[in-house]
């Protein structure tokens, strides 16, 4: 017998948030939307959630399971349950409002989608027939056009839980399946966009919308890629750009990073007010004798190292 | 047990300590260490932004140092960790790829084979049943009554698909060792998100604020340290520990330790001995904590 | 009260496509009970089928001749023409909007062999077809935002027809419970089809019949409802989708014996046989003890295609067989069954997606629909795979542009605002007030079961007679259920209470039609009457409600270029 631990709310009803559990012995097979059908169909009418297809492509039923974003209908009840726990825990998804129980707002995410102008943007008149586009060209968007939108990474973005500012992994998986898409013209102009505070390089690399996106779309993976696309188009003057140049810069001078450099680096020499916020925590690090040695000591070989370096055109 | 120590950058740059804590509590452990004097830095996720066929290579010609060590390789950094994982992968599961880079690195004298060798965090390999049975009899001094908060570092952890790491949400390799060095365990959703570390420098606020929210957390579940497996977790959460309470206008002062230096302390050194004077954030109050319960 | 020159109720394929065409000259509102995205379109995985002719010489008219014998030749001719025609230009324009379709080396979309195609005509996005599409469409219609309103999680209740013509909807905001009466000079369904209705079915849970039924309630017919499509491979016991592609791609089927058993039932085409063929002869292996372990299922065997080809083309069917039975199709077959996939019927309307009320044409003014709620019909007895998506974009083009061209020229039409908004809150009251012990759960489980079993692949006069009292049964005992969210904020249940009502009802329209077709044909087969009877029933049928019953009608088949032959494959 399983318990679902299920987070209800409903401000028609009461101001708080509550738990509330319901026990059903599921059959083997069950996903955790087979559970929730049979507890609002059978047990309890005013449970609340979102679903449609149940075959992991509509992107409706995006909920947390124990903590963390997935897809109701994709996941077994029964990997739920772990180290011997009889309860299952469901709650709506983060980052987002809630209306009811497990039905979250939208709202944010879409605009979010619609800041990235997510559509082919061509200055060419299309030809008669279909633009080519190679096998290769295809699978650089390959990915990225699997996703949903069902709103699971968005939801556990670390980012995003203390900055509302950023445009979020499912936003830039929409963006970069437009950098990545070879008809697109619009390149430069979005990669501009996408530099801006709030963009791409707010990224915290944390893999965290990977590990939950449900399909093969995984947010971080694209945001590398546009990253890539950004130095490549000599998008540099801002931070994240510049701390990217740096550091492999550093590396490829000695092997390793030089932490004295990078971070003044990536503030840029003309960013006094950048510069400025380096200076207390730089200044507590000398007093305690945590500054890095200024005599920066590349690693032994270093030459093959640059070799390698000069191999990749870089 | 003897490994190819990879230091990283960050342990042999800003957080010395680490090393230090590192070395004496291998020695004191009888786990002998090659240092990998020629390793490159592991790209941090950084220099894949740029290339990331050139990240794969560099660390191909790593994982190449350390086959030709005979030796399972060794991090001390969950970043490096992580990254070192994710270029394995990538080689590993595509031969055509494999063999690209591979000529590359055969002017330099190198080559990955790839199956040889592990790569292992320090604490995966105190986490083993051999690495458990090594502490529990070296142990001098019990950690009894000390509420540690374990702080994994996220490229350790996810993506799991690349990192390989077993249960990425509920991981417990931290506590498990904690337990063993006497301490208390202190659960806390945060111990397994990340410390704003990689945003430092872009976007402050929500760096500090992502440290931050762990460190109340942490101090909120009764914790009298946090202690970490990745130097740029202990930059983030100890470093600017000062930036971090006055933007969030709280004051919590909380000890942030290397594993190393929670390791070492069980075994006896003293916390000069292994750096803790080097840390921005006073680790004082944990030795009155230790001294209630000797 | 709501205002748009042209409403559009649905918002997948066949409605998106119709907003890009309106929203060129006229204010549109794009209305659905989901999110755009979220449109149960996504859901088709195989392909798109357009005579391009980029692997193999093709023509429109093979693509017609192999749409009409696939129909058993119950397609409207003239209709079939247009759409086949229209095919290529319609996948190109998708292509410049941005779909992401799947290339051939030399850069061209690439194109695969489908059920009943005589030339390997489906392009495709891998096995994500539908999904590709939507989402170029949906992206356009972001893009189109300033003359595109979209009204996510709305549901619509019932047409307004005033005068002979239609000039609005009532609809509801789930968010909010709030009854709202849209005005508008042209109103179009795309609300898609009904499968939900049996027990197994690829459908998702908004497939519920929910446009068809509130033309109905407005004295419009339905056409052909008996001819519903089985998909010979949806997941055993879930009917969980695994597309056709995978034996377009080359995947075998076997029975309990592990023989190929389409060399008995369609020796030319084996296992790329039309769908109704292929449905009927895996539950005839079925039936027989044939099935998996004596089991009521089949093994799509996709082994021997190898992991490559399978992570390049069929990636998604491969993950859906991981994610819901643990089973990777790579290492072993995956059970199949013939599952509740598509109708063929639905509501009537011209070669230009205007409705029409009767075997003459005359059309309901102001009235349009597109996609699966609609019945052109192209598809006749039987639709071919990917003739679906073709269909709603094709239609779903066309008919916007007959919405817009008669939206141009018309005014508001009359709404009486307080009376039509009272009928919807009675229904919702009435519900509200129902204070029995009858199960929802059980009605809906025992209506799915007996659809399933008496009005299936395989029918006959007993069981469908049989099948038309127990669902007469459930529609009184529906009266006597009991709602336990008694909110106005976001209740699923009580919308889930609507459209069961709209199901039962479309449950008996189905079976009361099958029942009267005293032959077989596509996917209707009646084993009391095995034969197809083109001298009796060549022809269309149309229900209506007769004060409270059921009436039936004809409209004639249009015969162009094929006439009716034996159909063999």
């Amino acid at each position: 017998m399983a318990k679902f631990r299920i987070k209800r709310y409903n401000p028609e009803k009461q101001a708080d948030a509550y738990y509330e559990e319901y026990d059903y012995d599921f059959p083997e097979g069950a996903t955790l939307l087979d559970c929730l059908n049979h507890i609002k169909w059978n047990m309890d009418g005013t449970l609340t959630y979102r679903m449609s297809c149940r075959s992991a492509i509509c992107g409706s039923c995006g909920m947390k399971g124990n903590g963390h974003a997935l897809l109701a209908c994709q996941r077994q009840a029964a990997h739920l349950l772990k180290d011997g726990s009889d309860t299952i825990t469901i709650e709506p998804l983060g980052n987002m409002p809630v209306i009811k129980d497990l039905v979250t707002d939208f709202q944010q995410f879409w605009d979010k989608v619609d800041q990235v102008k997510p559509y082919l943007k061509t200055k060419d008149k299309p030809p008669e027939k279909e633009r080519e586009q190679s096998p290769h060209e295809f699978r650089k968007i390959d990915e990225a056009t699997t996703c949903i939108m069902c709103g699971a990474c968005y939801s556990d973005c670390n980012v995003l839980e203390v900055d509302k500012n950023f445009l979020g992994p499912a936003a830039l998986a929409k963006a970069q399946r437009f950098v990545g898409d070879s008809r697109d013209q619009a390149t430069r102009e979005r990669i501009k966009e996408l530099s801006k505070p709030g963009g791409m390089w707010d990224c915290t690399h944390c893999g965290e919308c990977v590990e939950r996106c449900p399909k093969p779309a995984e947010p971080f993976y694209r945001i590398k890629e546009l990253m890539a696309v950004g130095l490549k188009e000599g998008v540099t003057n801002n931070v994240g750009a510049r701390h990217a140049l740096s550091f492999v810069k550093s590396v490829k001078h000695s092997g390793r990073l030089n932490e004295n450099k990078i971070p003044v680096e990536s503030m840029g020499y003309f960013n006094i007010k950048g510069l400025l916020d380096l200076v207390p925590v730089g200044l507590r690090m000398l007093l305690k004798m945590k500054i890095p040695p200024i005599i920066h000591k590349p690693v032994d070989d270093v030459k093959d190292v640059q070799r390698i370096f000069e191999e990749f055109g870089e | 047990m003897k490994f190819a120590l990879f230091t990283g950058c960050v342990a042999r740059g800003a957080t010395r300590e680490l090393m230090l804590a590192t070395i004496k509590s291998a020695e004191a452990l009888g786990i002998d260490f090659v240092e990998m004097k020629s390793a490159t830095c592991c790209g941090a996720g950084v220099v894949s932004e740029k290339n990331p066929v050139l990240t794969d290579a560099l660390n191909a010609r790593t994982f190449a140092l350390a086959e030709e060590q005979g030796l399972d390789l060794v991090t001390i950094c969950s970043t490096c960790q992580g990254n070192l994982k994710k270029s394995e992968c990538h080689l590993d599961e595509d031969v055509e790829y494999k063999s690209k880079i591979n000529h590359v690195l055969k002017d330099g004298g190198h080559q990955y084979e790839g199956g040889k060798i592990k790569i292992k965090h320090f604490s995966n390999i105190l986490a083993t049943p051999e690495g458990k049975a090594l502490l529990k009899a070296k142990i001098k001094r019990p950690l009894t009554g000390l509420k540690t908060a374990g702080f994994y570092g996220c490229y350790v952890l996810r993506p799991s698909e690349l990192s390989e790491y077993e249960d990425p949400d509920n991981p417990k390799e931290l506590e498990e060792l904690f337990e063993i060095l006497g301490a208390t365990p202190i659960y806390y959703p945060s111990r397994i998100k990340c410390c704003g570390f990689p945003i430092i420098m872009m976007n402050k606020e929500a760096s500090h604020a992502m440290a931050g929210n762990a460190l109340i957390e942490a101090v909120e579940g009764g914790a009298d340290c946090v202690v970490t497996g990745c130097p740029l977790c202990h930059l983030s959460l100890d470093s600017y520990q000062p930036e971090i309470e006055s933007m969030q206008k709280k004051h919590y002062s909380i000890p942030i330790l290397h594993l190393p230096q929670l390791v070492a302390l069980a075994l006896g050194f003293s916390p000069e001995e292994i750096g803790m004077d080097k840390h921005i954030v006073s680790t004082v109050g944990l030795d009155k904590i230790l001294a209630q319960h000797v | 009260m709501i205002k748009h020159d042209v409403l559009i109720v649905g918002a997948g394929l066949a409605g998106m496509r119709a907003a890009l065409e309106v929203c060129k000259e006229l204010d549109v509102g794009l209305l659905t009970k989901v999110y755009p995205s979220r449109s149960h379109s996504g859901a088709a995985q195989g392909g798109i089928a357009a005579a391009l002719g980029n692997s193999e010489e093709d023509s429109w008219e093979e693509h017609m001749f192999d749409t009409v014998k696939g129909g058993d030749y119950l397609s409207d001719q003239d209709a079939v023409e247009e759409y086949v025609k229209a095919a290529p230009r319609i996948i190109y324009e998708l292509e410049h909007m941005g779909c992401a379709f799947s290339r051939t080396e030399d850069g061209k979309i690439a194109q695969r062999s489908f059920g009943g195609h005589s030339k390997p005509r489906a392009c495709f996005s891998a096995d994500r077809t539908g999904h590709a599409i939507l989402h170029a469409l949906h992206e356009q219609v972001l893009k189109n935002a300033k003359s595109i309103k979209i009204y996510s999680e709305w549901y619509m209740h019932q047409l307004v027809i005033e005068e002979g013509r239609c000039s609005g909807v009532v609809v509801s905001d789930i968010r909010t419970g709030e009854v709202e009466v849209i005005h508008a000079k042209a109103v179009i369904f795309a609300t898609g089809g009904y499968g939900r209705v049996f027990k197994i079915t690829t459908n998702a849970f908004a497939s519920t019949a929910d446009g068809a039924m509130a033309a109905f309630h407005a004295g419009i017919p339905l056409e052909d409802p008996e001819f519903v499509q089985f998909h010979p491979s949806g997941l055993y016991r879930q009917g969980i989708l695994f597309s056709e592609a995978a034996r377009g791609e080359g995947g075998y089927l076997l029975n309990g014996n592990g023989d190929r058993f389409m060399e008995q039932y369609a020796p030319s085409r084996m296992e790329l046989a039309p769908r109704d063929i292929v449905a009927r002869a895996e539950q005839s292996e079925i039936d027989a003890g044939r099935g998996v372990n004596g089991e009521a299922c089949i093994h799509l065997d996709l082994r021997h295609l190898g992991e490559a080809r399978i992570m390049e083309r069929l990636p998604q069917i491969r993950q859906l067989g991981i994610d819901f039975i643990g089973v990777d199709c790579v290492k072993d077959p995956l059970p199949i069954q013939p599952s509740a996939h598509y109708s063929m019927g639905g509501i009537p309307t011209d070669m230009h997606g205007q409705v029409v009320i009767d075997g003459d044409g005359t059309p309901m003014e102001g009235f349009f629909a597109a996609g699966e709620c609609a019945c052109v019909s192209v598809h006749g007895a039987n639709r071919l795979g990917t003739n679906s998506l073709l269909e709603a974009t094709v239609f779903g083009e066309r008919t916007g542009r007959s919405a817009l061209e008669y939206a141009k020229n018309a005014e508001f039409g009359k709404i009486n605002e307080s009376h039509e908004k009272a009928r919807v809150l009675n229904q919702i009251e009435e519900i509200f007030q129902r204070d029995g012990s009858e199960s929802y759960n059980d009605i809906r489980n025992e209506m799915k079961e007996v659809m399933m079993d008496k009005c299936g692949v395989f029918r006959d006069a007993d069981n469908l007679k049989s099948c038309v009292a127990a669902i007469q049964g459930l529609k009184e005992r529906c009266k006597k259920g009991k709602v336990t969210d008694k909110g106005q904020l976001f209740n699923t249940e009580v919308y889930e209470i609507i459209e069961l009502g709209n199901m039962l009802e479309m449950a008996e329209i189905i079976a009361t039609a099958a029942l009267a077709r005293q032959e077989s044909r596509g996917g209707h087969y009646r084993t009391d009457f095995p034969k197809r009877d083109d001298q009796e029933f060549l022809k269309h049928t149309l229900v209506y409600p007769k004060n409270g019953e059921l009436e039936l009608k004809h409209r004639p088949v249009v015969i162009t270029r094929y006439q009716p032959k034996e159909r063999t494959y």
